[in-house]
């Protein structure tokens, strides 16, 4: 059996479901649990092809409630687990994943976005981004990337893994359809060569020592008995959420030095949104692009200096406002405007974003 | 004994994203431009929203006959399944050449099952498409092992390349690997197909001496 997915590093032609599938290969992933949805359906299938080459394992489930309380056991094991979904089953994987939150179990879940509400298209949208944020009963202790290429699935899937067990709260990959199903080319690597250490996995239960005498007791509880006592456990938790939120936080921007109008953007869009708003600085038009990386938290402190300074923000998304809803709670007080291209399942073209910012702009 | 002018009949089959669509395409323009009467079928049954009927306006303004599904006559796309164009089963009994654009990995090459008289007709040729820059068949030893998985395969055809960022090199690697694993398979290579300004480069015989196929890229614009 090879010892590792990947030697060296390669220039590959793919899909990004198979992205991830290597990706997760090489961050170490144990196990992956799942349940097959389109458009997220080949994860699985190529992760089941190139598993038992690596000795790694997988198990289909009968449902996604059922994919996500595998991961959050076999992560309790002390595996790096992942699962994979979209669409209804994202819907299905929130309590499960709501106990993560609870536990602060480090899974890894890979969202492919589809339209909805409820089955509606099997093809694309951004209308998973409140549900994959903010999805849980619950407060949100959670983290979530949003991609935007091939190459960004692969680093981020493996940087997921590595967060997720630092941080020890659960970790979203949040893709679409598109960038499921795209093929594009990339540079897969063995992240030893990169620099990259991957963060140990490690058993929940059985550690050595005797419990409250060599080390605290492992206390693993997702309910209570009284009020108060959980109060205590979430005001450690978001204490623990506020300190690493800046260190988890990302983004991407350009052109705010002189920017009037700003485009605001995450994941596929965001590639249209760089075209259009190079294009349009080109031509003379005062406008920049910030994109966050993570959506959950959000790069607040990068958002909030630029709604300082701008006078609007343009937000542009295949959905009905959602990641609007999340960028005017982080921007509360600043006086930007926020102005709207919402196409909510379907796909934007840079030149849609263009003529938008022109209609405006004048 | 066939003559040179006697009817086509070619399935391409292969990895997932390999260019299966993308040859059958342009194999079957290229047959048009001869002159031909030309058939292009869609088989891919388990995901045909990413086949050729977001094209089939084009190439029918093109001269070819495209028999597969229009979008909208389609239900649920995807994992609720889709009803097997009922043209399809009788399209080696259609006038003219037929090429069969088939689904990927064993599973799809299973299709041709659901094909009247694919078993017995004299004229098929099944080809396998192979992509180096595709991981699972990134080496001599993988496609060896991946196009004996498929079952029949009459031929291999080198589609390597890397998108946008295709060199002549890589596509005379897979020139090479591809000739290589052939051998082994004991079929022949049928072809390199290759984008036309780097075929231009190339000239009309790839590494292993191969004849080179000259295409454009359509697929882009069949993002589902």
């Amino acid at each position: 059996m090879p010892d590792k997915p990947i030697e060296g590093e390669k220039r590959v032609f793919m899909t990004g479901n198979e992205v991830v599938a290597w990706a997760a290969l090489a961050a170490g992933a144990e196990i992956m649990y799942g349940y097959p949805i389109t458009p997220q359906n080949e994860i699985m299938h190529y992760w089941t092809r190139l598993a038992p080459r690596y000795g790694r394992e997988f198990l289909q489930t009968e449902d996604e409630l059922s994919a996500g309380f595998t991961t959050c056991g076999g992560v309790l094991a002390g595996r790096k687990a992942f699962t994979a979904t979209a669409g209804p089953g994202n819907t299905l994987m929130q309590e499960p994943m709501s106990m993560a939150e609870a536990m602060r179990l480090p899974t890894v879940v890979v969202i492919q976005q589809r339209g909805g509400p409820s089955t509606a298209t099997v093809i694309y949208s951004q209308q998973e981004v409140t549900m994959t944020t903010l999805g849980g009963n619950g407060e949100g202790l959670r983290i979530v990337y949003s991609t935007a290429n091939h190459q960004e699935l692969f680093d981020y899937t493996i940087k997921a893994f590595n967060t997720a067990w630092k941080y020890r709260f659960p970790t979203f990959i949040l893709g679409d359809g598109y960038q499921a199903k795209m093929r594009e080319s990339l540079t897969i690597y063995d992240p030893d060569i990169r620099g990259i250490e991957l963060v140990q996995a490690e058993p929940f239960l059985g550690k050595p020592g005797v419990p409250g005498v060599d080390r605290p007791p492992t206390q693993l509880r997702n309910t209570y008995n009284v009020e108060e006592e959980l109060y205590e456990v979430l005001e450690g938790y978001f204490k623990d959420y506020e300190k690493i939120a800046p260190e988890v936080a990302e983004h991407e921007a350009f052109g705010l030095e002189d920017a009037e109008l700003v485009v605001v953007s995450h994941g596929v869009v965001s590639r249209a949104c760089k075209a259009a708003v190079k294009e349009l600085r080109e031509e003379g038009v005062r406008v920049g692009y910030f994109r966050p990386i993570t959506l959950r938290p959000l790069p607040v402190k990068a958002l909030r200096e630029t709604a300082e300074k701008v006078g609007k923000f343009l937000v542009v998304e295949s959905a009905q406002g959602q990641l609007a809803r999340l960028l005017k709670e982080a921007a509360f007080g600043c006086p930007v405007e926020m102005l709207e291209l919402f196409k909510p399942g379907v796909g934007i073209t840079a030149e849609d974003v263009v003529s938008r910012v022109k209609e405006i702009t004048g | 004994m066939r003559c040179i002018s006697g009817r086509i009949v070619e399935a391409y089959i292969g990895e997932y994203a390999s260019g299966k669509s993308e040859v059958a395409v342009n194999r079957a323009l290229l047959l048009a431009a001869r002159g031909r009467r030309v058939n292009l079928v869609d088989l891919d049954i388990v995901e045909p929203c990413y086949t050729l009927r977001p094209l089939k306006k084009k190439l029918a303004e093109m001269g070819i006959n495209v028999v597969a599904w229009e979008t909208r006559e389609m239900m649920g796309l995807g994992e609720t399944g889709s009803i097997f164009y009922p043209a399809n089963r009788w399209a080696l009994r259609f006038p003219g050449d037929v090429i069969l654009d088939i689904g990927y990995g064993v599973e799809g090459a299973k299709t041709l099952n659901l094909v009247e008289g694919a078993a017995t007709d004299p004229d098929l040729k099944i080809f396998a498409v192979v992509n180096i820059g595709r991981p699972m068949t990134g080496s001599v030893q993988e496609i060896v092992e991946y196009v004996r998985s498929l079952g029949r395969v009459d031929g291999l055809i080198n589609n390597s390349h890397l998108g946008d960022e295709t060199t002549v090199e890589f596509v005379q690697d897979g020139a090479r690997m591809v000739d290589e694993a052939a051998r082994q398979l004991g079929v022949p290579v049928v072809a390199t197909t290759v984008l036309e300004e780097l075929a231009r480069v190339i000239g009309t015989r790839d590494a292993a001496g191969h004849p080179v196929w000259p295409i454009k890229r359509f697929m882009p614009h069949a993002l589902w």
